[in-house]
């Protein structure tokens, strides 16, 4: 419930839609207009059912995908050090294999060209905070999937976006690991006081590290919810059972269509 | 500076591994080494007891003896091996070397630069398919009796699973690790640099396997349709005075010399792609 930056939404997104071409089903509609803001410092969660188009809204937003009409913008204060204002964290880690923690962390630093030494100093500071000191020399193969992730989070951090763009980071994870890395991710985001913005398709994971859920239609995505969890910060598992939590979390299932009868939500 | 400079050991090397697990490659190498022998002694059985002339086929013993007289003679006799070997192996290498290298370059490039791959790729897949020794008599008229002709054969042989393996190996680099690299608005030099070529490697080095064999066949078959020196035109002189067991002894050599290239291509790969998973049916 960050109350800086009330002035200017960071990322502003208007009338956004995509159309592609499919091999199978011919022009398809991944999304339709979609409108929304995200403030700076504010943690958003966007969640809908699989395939309803939310990565490929993500996707817009990291510059990966050409938008095909519609507009968004992602303001960044004039000091930032590189062109590159935003931090990506897959499903999968996606570390090179080849490359130790400490080197993968380091991968931004040597596309942006940042100063060696002061990028290295980072991401030892980096590897701490998300719990992996110890680790900078080991390889990928050697760790388990949850530190894996975490070396993928010190790597989105390390050229100081301000923004973290997120998609079901932890999706691949098993369900306690999963649960213990979003506790951590929320104290990373306290720390290191970033604007995030992140996809799932868990409506209790979405409750439970977001300011402001958005909640997405099935394909062609929609936003046709928003809730503001009225949930504490700093939260952990206890949240998780308070009245506030439930509320949010049965609001999302409704608008979902999710009332028990439906079986067209595979999340 | 590069991805590469943080490339280190293998992170299980040799030396890590237990001593039961040591004893038993050696017990194996041991018992594999006794299979060997007494199939040479088998042989060398058969053809006494039943008086096969040496014409036909030649007892191991007459072989070794051949192998012996071959190095034992001094180093700039023409009967001696020692010529041809290095010319064979220079044939060989460079063939290697040069060929691999051109491959690699090209199938980047066809990779790299889609026009290229359009108009170009057809030509190369159609051209891969052509028996390439067949060129060996007309490479021998245009580039002459010298090594020149065994080369570009080589050349040609080596190349073109260098080419197929490496745009195989960059066009099927993980779409989420182009896509990271896009999100930092990397250039396409950093991304093939950083992220396409690594990818890339374990195609390229089951090329460089293959190049192996290639660049000896390349250097043997050059030799054979007209050369003067070399393990190839050994192979033919003895031939032709039925010496088999001089033929059998350069056949050898050959093998030695062939498996050899292969072997250090597969030690520079367990050292360079550790972090690949091992295709290696040898190691375990």
């Amino acid at each position: 419930m960050s109350k800086r930056g009330s002035l200017d939404p960071i990322i502003m997104v208007r009338d956004l839609t995509k159309t592609y071409r499919s091999k199978r089903e011919g022009l398809v509609n991944a999304l339709d207009p979609v409108s929304f803001t995200v403030e700076e410092g504010e943690f958003v969660c966007l969640v809908g059912p699989s395939g309803c188009g939310k990565s490929t809204l993500l996707k817009i937003l990291a510059g990966i995908v050409e938008r095909t009409s519609g507009d968004f913008g992602i303001r960044h204060r004039g000091h930032a050090a590189t062109d590159c204002h935003i931090g990506l964290v897959f499903q999968s880690p996606v570390l090179l294999p080849w490359r130790t923690v400490l080197h993968n962390t380091l991968l931004p630093a040597e596309v942006l060209a940042l100063d060696r030494g002061a990028a290295e100093q980072r991401a030892r500071e980096l590897i701490a905070l998300v719990g992996l000191a110890g680790f900078e020399n080991s390889y990928p193969s050697e760790l388990s999937g949850g530190m894996q992730q975490r070396c993928a989070i010190t790597r989105a951090l390390l050229h100081d976006p301000p923004i973290l763009l997120m998609d079901e980071p932890f999706g691949a994870l098993d369900a306690m690991t999963r649960d213990s890395m979003n506790v951590e991710l929320l104290r990373i985001w306290a720390e290191s006081r970033k604007t995030v913005f992140l996809i799932t398709h868990s409506i209790s994971e979405a409750v439970f590290l977001a300011d402001r859920v958005l909640v997405m239609s099935q394909r062609p995505g929609r936003i046709i919810d928003e809730i503001r969890p009225e949930l504490s910060r700093p939260r952990d598992f206890d949240s998780m059972t308070t009245p506030a939590f439930g509320e949010a979390v049965r609001r999302i299932r409704r608008k979902l269509g999710m009332d028990g009868r439906s079986k067209s939500y595979d999340g | 500076m590069t991805g590469e400079a943080n490339v280190k050991a293998p992170i299980k090397t040799r030396h890590e591994r237990s001593f039961g697990a040591r004893l038993r490659r050696l017990i194996d190498a041991g018992l594999g080494f006794l299979v060997l022998c007494a199939l040479v002694a088998l042989i060398e059985a058969i053809v006494r007891v039943f008086a096969v002339p040496s014409y036909v086929f030649p007892a191991p013993s007459e072989i070794v003896k051949a192998l012996y007289s071959g190095f034992a003679e001094s180093i700039f006799s023409r009967s001696a091996y020692y010529m041809h070997i290095t010319t064979t192996a220079i044939e060989a290498l460079a063939s290697f070397v040069i060929g691999s290298s051109l491959g690699v370059v090209v199938g980047a490039l066809i990779i790299q630069f889609s026009l290229l791959r359009r108009i170009v790729l057809p030509y190369f897949i159609g051209l891969q398919s052509v028996p390439k020794v067949a060129l060996a008599p007309l490479f021998v008229v245009w580039f002459g009796l010298g090594i020149s002709s065994k080369i570009v054969l080589g050349v040609l042989l080596t190349f073109f699973p260098l080419m197929i393996n490496t745009a195989a190996g960059l066009a099927s680099v993980e779409r989420e690790r182009l896509e990271l690299m896009q999100s930092l608005k990397a250039s396409g030099w950093k991304t093939f640099r950083l992220v396409k070529l690594p990818s890339a490697l374990p195609f390229i080095f089951a090329g460089l396997e293959m190049a192996a064999a290639y660049a000896v066949l390349g250097a043997v078959v050059g030799e054979f349709v007209g050369g003067t020196s070399g393990l190839g035109v050994l192979i033919l002189n003895r031939n032709a005075v039925l010496d088999v067991a001089g033929s059998l002894a350069a056949l050898i050599i050959l093998a030695v010399m062939g498996i050899g290239l292969q072997r250090a291509v597969v030690a520079a790969r367990v050292r360079v792609l550790f972090w690949a998973p091992s295709q290696d049916i040898l190691v375990d």
